[in-house]
């Protein structure tokens, strides 16, 4: 059944930084952006890479050819086929089909609390 | 399942370890920052690599052949490797000093028998040659082609002609004496002297120049099919690496029909197109294609004239990586076994 569960400690993960943690054999990401914790699986959906070890931009959009604009939302790009995820809800940029699951998250006495 | 995989990059981690292995007045040369390969104008903009595959501490992968071993061969089961230098080795054929060229490519296989070869008895090699000389090229196919563990000879696709055309006999003529496959890698195109990377001329973003980049693999096909190549050298084979497979059949009819009605221009091609590729061109599987249809993949591959033309290849360590646990999954353990294993062992006597 899934409830709020304590994961982390917050102190462990400082703004910027990442931790990848194993609960029950499921291996999660947790990212602080900004004091925000975001908790998303390690496993990207299209050929199971570690994709808790990709790299974080914002997202890049564009409203015509030859110019680029960066907006301040996170994404997580994976670390084999550089697929681009939402940090704030597993979606994928190119692929609305595709998705990859994030936990709710909580902080509460310097705890990370996840549901899961 | 064991497996062979028949594209796996590896490099020089720095100039000075290919110099040793060069003559003056080319090793001072490179020693004091001699141009050492060609460039084109498309890089990727977010890196080549799958970033777990650079090795911890280092800056670029497919330079530490232990790493290279432990993260690919054991990790996957993979029990031998076909291991090719960077597009960027291959593009030695693009530069503009043809003994400048020889040179390098000569000093590059010493280097790949000594580094690669000497570390892991399960890794072989394809010795690189520099096409502006073919003369030069056929006499590096014969003075290194023997060594048991070069199991092809590989040129990049970046070229001024077509690799059928009679100015590169002497290259056809030495891989046919040592048993070589030729085998020709993409991505060179638009490097150096090299023509530019599509018959338009030069797109301007990275992922047309890698969309396109089976442009000139086709060319070179037809160029060996249609200049009877294949028909001189009764045993040479053609093996077509990381241009992915769905383009191929669709060549081959318009090929055939028009060998139908054109075939008196060609009369040496005695057999059809479709025939002689069935016969000697064998394709690495990567970038695979990824049809939102799985059957759509399947029904490409059933196309195909023969089940011998496909070998795996992950293209490890590079970003558009197959991972050999995920592909070709949902198909029978026959077809598997070919494609993973028996295909290449065959090709390459492994």
């Amino acid at each position: 059944m899934e409830k709020m569960r304590p994961v982390a400690s917050l102190n462990q993960i400082p703004p910027g930084e990442r931790k990848i943690i194993d609960y029950k054999g499921i291996e999660i990401g947790l990212f602080n952006i900004d004091g925000e914790i975001h908790a998303i699986l390690n496993r990207c959906p299209h050929m199971g890479a570690p994709l808790c070890q990709g790299k974080l931009q914002n997202e890049i959009e564009s409203e015509t050819p030859g110019r680029y604009l960066t907006r301040y939302q996170t994404v997580l790009r994976c670390p084999w086929h550089k697929w681009e995820f939402r940090l704030i809800d597993g979606s994928c940029i190119t692929s609305p089909d595709t998705r990859v699951k994030v936990f709710e998250t909580q902080i509460k006495n310097g705890e990370i609390y996840l549901r899961i | 399942m064991n497996k062979i995989d028949c594209d796996v990059h590896v490099r020089w981690s720095s100039t000075v370890e290919i110099s040793r292995y060069l003559d003056e007045p080319w090793k001072s040369r490179m020693e004091r920052g001699y141009i050492s390969y060609a460039h084109n104008g498309y890089p990727n903009p977010d890196g080549s690599y799958k970033l777990d595959s650079i090795p911890p501490g280092k800056r670029s992968a497919g330079t530490d052949p232990a790493y290279t071993a432990s993260d690919l061969l054991d990790r996957y089961e993979i029990e031998k490797a076909i291991l090719i230098g960077e597009s960027s080795h291959l593009a030695i054929s693009n530069l503009a000093n043809a003994d400048w060229a020889a040179a390098l490519a000569s000093a590059y296989n010493q280097w790949f028998i000594d580094r690669w070869f000497q570390a892991d008895a399960r890794f072989y090699g394809s010795m690189m040659v520099a096409t502006q000389d073919p003369g030069l090229a056929a006499e590096e196919i014969r003075a290194k082609g023997r060594n048991p563990r070069f199991v092809q000879v590989i040129l990049g696709s970046g070229s001024r002609l077509p690799y059928g055309n009679r100015f590169f006999r002497p290259i056809h003529e030495a891989a046919e004496e040592t048993g070589l496959p030729i085998a020709i890698h993409p991505f060179t195109d638009g490097a150096g002297i090299a023509n530019p990377p599509t018959s338009v001329g030069y797109p301007s973003y990275y992922i047309e120049f890698h969309t396109l980049a089976i442009n000139s693999l086709q060319a070179h096909i037809v160029s060996m099919i249609c200049e009877g190549v294949f028909e001189l050298f009764p045993n040479l084979k053609l093996v077509i690496v990381e241009g992915g497979i769905g383009w191929l059949m669709p060549l081959l009819w318009r090929l055939e029909k028009n060998w139908k009605g054109l075939r008196t221009e060609i009369p040496w091609v005695k057999r059809s197109p479709i025939e002689i590729a069935a016969e000697r061109i064998r394709l690495t599987t990567q970038p695979l294609d990824e049809p939102a249809d799985k059957r759509h993949l399947k029904q490409m591959i059933e196309m195909l004239p023969s089940d011998e033309m496909l070998m795996f290849s992950s293209d490890y360590p590079h970003w558009d990586f197959d991972n050999p646990e995920k592909v070709f999954r949902d198909f029978n353990e026959d077809f598997r076994q070919k494609v993973f294993y028996d295909n290449a062992a065959k090709l390459y006597n492994l």
